[in-house]
């Protein structure tokens, strides 16, 4: 364990702490509002069984369960469902001897780039409570860039790890698809989304990483994990057109290519002309599989019933129209139109020949370079509302992210610079199961900068 | 999209859209539609579409229950309305 591991690994165990720490998280949750539900003694009566994570506590994203607390998933359809059950990437962590402190806010269903689309609560970013935590696992990023939890667990269908942990300062790892299982995890997006980690430092990230991995016989598209375990020597660093990135974005990558290139790493430059298909096609995709996997929300079994229904037919719209917010409502619609007999071969076929195409794309690649490094988010942070960018906006920046969720393969958002008191990050993909490669470039990087302290962050409990 | 067209969506989707709701979610709608239409731009006839990022056969396991740690009751409890250990619903007739 590292230092900053060990010292969180007594932070509940001991009263005194345990008061401090409390304290501390109050404090800032009357800011940034990033938990649905905390409470540090659920798991304290339990045994904490030795590992590498023992007693160090974690938060999750309110759309993976967890046995005990509540599965909101930022939405009025699951306001008050309690899980029965743990998700196996929890259940993994907890072996590790992590402990789970608390539930954090999203996106309605992970639908979305803000926390805004949260039908709970609101999440504002440490840095600047006027502006969001991004999202949709902004919950997850503001407590990590806080300090009231060392690591939290996200998912990840088109960025939804990454561009929160650029907005707030962390790192982000979305894993290959499939490594790390999906049982526990609410289906949105099926082909695309994945467990993934926001943690404090590189190290941690590996570490959260690697004792959640694994095949599990409860989700039959999870993989093993067969790394080649091959030294990054080459960066390929996307070539980017005049104005594609805000200026604070722009110098922000220009200075970790510096530090790459200052480390020793060989950086070429990249081209991936399928990016300007990637947002349409992604949206197509997602937005199909999820017109499909919400359609078992029907006030029947679980979730919201409305007061009064005449008939079956009747509870199921009701239950539908007062659950759902209006983004989900939008991609359910869009979902429905482009998987109706006749628009099948216009949008989702032609969708999944794009993502065919982009994975040709950015495979080409990997002869000549051992990593590839984009941005994450054209823009740092935005403002709460639509002022700097509305939704339709926030969606088009999704062009960075959205690749590697297309074409399943890894990406880490390493914290790159502070620009005018805002994080930025930069991201690197690599082929599937070289998770370790993105740890290499991250820790070279580590080394020059490290990730920022929000002001009034500490970790000084006694 | 024309008002029809969304309606019929909607009905598909077992959502009801309120007037407000048919105007801002269907101006929505559309305009990601005409933004969807620039996958008409790009050439991908030949290319196999992609239906699953890494997996590219079927995997199949023994026909057997797998343990679950959920107890029926436990997953009875979260039906908003039950009577013993029946799930209510409105009558179908």
């Amino acid at each position: 364990m590292s230092d900053f591991e060990k010292k969180w690994s007594g932070v509940l165990t001991q009263s005194q702490t345990l008061k401090a720490y409390k304290n501390y998280v109050d404090g800032w949750e009357e800011k940034i509002g990033s938990f649905l539900e905390f409470d540090p003694n659920r798991s304290l009566s339990d045994e904490v069984p030795e590992g590498p994570l023992s007693g160090i506590p974690f938060g999750v994203k309110d759309n993976i369960a967890v046995k005990n607390y509540k599965l909101t998933c930022g939405s009025k359809m699951l306001e008050h469902l309690v899980s029965p059950y743990t998700a196996t990437a929890v259940k993994n962590l907890q072996k590790a001897g992590a402990l789970v402190v608390g539930k954090t806010n999203l996106d309605e269903f992970g639908m979305g780039s803000s926390t805004d689309n949260s039908a709970l609560q609101k999440t504002n970013n440490p840095w600047d409570t006027e502006r969001v935590a991004g999202g949709s696992s902004g919950g997850s990023a503001a407590a990590v860039a806080a300090g009231l939890v060392p690591f939290a667990l996200g998912s990840d269908t088109g960025g939804s790890v990454r561009q929160p942990a650029s907005f707030c300062g962390v790192y982000g790892l979305k894993p290959t698809y499939g490594v790390v299982s999906r049982y526990g995890l609410t289906a949105y997006a099926s082909s695309l989304e994945v467990i993934g980690v926001l943690a404090r430092t590189t190290e941690m990230c590996k570490v959260v990483f690697e004792n959640m991995k694994g095949k599990d016989p409860m989700d039959h598209t999870s993989l093993d994990h067969t790394p080649s375990g091959k030294e990054v020597k080459t960066v390929g660093v996307l070539k980017l057109e005049e104005g594609a990135l805000s200026p604070e974005v722009k110098n922000s990558f220009d200075t970790s290519v510096e530090r790459l290139k200052k480390a020793g790493y060989e950086v070429i430059e990249i081209e991936l002309p399928t990016l300007e298909y990637v947002v349409p096609a992604y949206y197509t995709i997602a937005t199909a599989e999820a017109s499909a996997n919400l359609a078992r929300y029907n006030g029947i079994r679980y979730g919201h019933a409305p007061v009064f229904a005449e008939n079956p037919t009747e509870l199921m719209r009701k239950s539908r129209h007062e659950g759902f917010g209006d983004e989900v409502k939008l991609r359910v619609l869009l979902g429905t139109y482009v998987l109706r007999s006749g628009f099948q071969d216009q949008y989702y076929v032609k969708a999944q020949k794009i993502r065919t195409a982009i994975r040709q794309d950015v495979e080409r690649w990997y002869d000549k370079c051992d990593v590839l490094m984009m941005p994450v988010f054209p823009t740092p942070a935005f403002h709460h509302g639509s002022s700097d960018l509305d939704t339709f906006q926030q969606k088009q920046a999704d062009l960075y992210t959205c690749t590697a969720n297309l074409v399943g393969h890894p990406a880490l958002s390493v914290p790159s610079t502070l620009e005018n008191g805002l994080p930025v990050g930069v991201q690197f993909m690599a082929p599937p199961f070289e998770e370790d490669r993105l740890f290499q470039v991250s820790s070279a990087l580590e080394k020059e900068f490290q990730a920022p302290e929000a002001p009034g962050y500490h970790t000084d409990w006694s | 999209m024309e008002k029809s067209d969304l309606t019929v969506t909607a009905t598909l989707a077992s959502l009801v859209l309120d007037e407000a709701e048919t105007q801002k979610l269907g101006d929505e709608v559309s305009r990601m539609l005409s933004y969807f239409e620039k996958m008409s731009e790009i050439d991908v006839d030949g290319l196999e579409p992609t239906t699953h990022a890494l997996q590219k056969e079927n995997r199949l396991r023994p026909d057997r229950g797998l343990s679950n740690e959920a107890q029926p009751d436990e997953l009875l409890e979260c039906a908003p309305d039950l009577e013993d250990r029946f799930i209510l619903i409105p009558n179908v007739l």
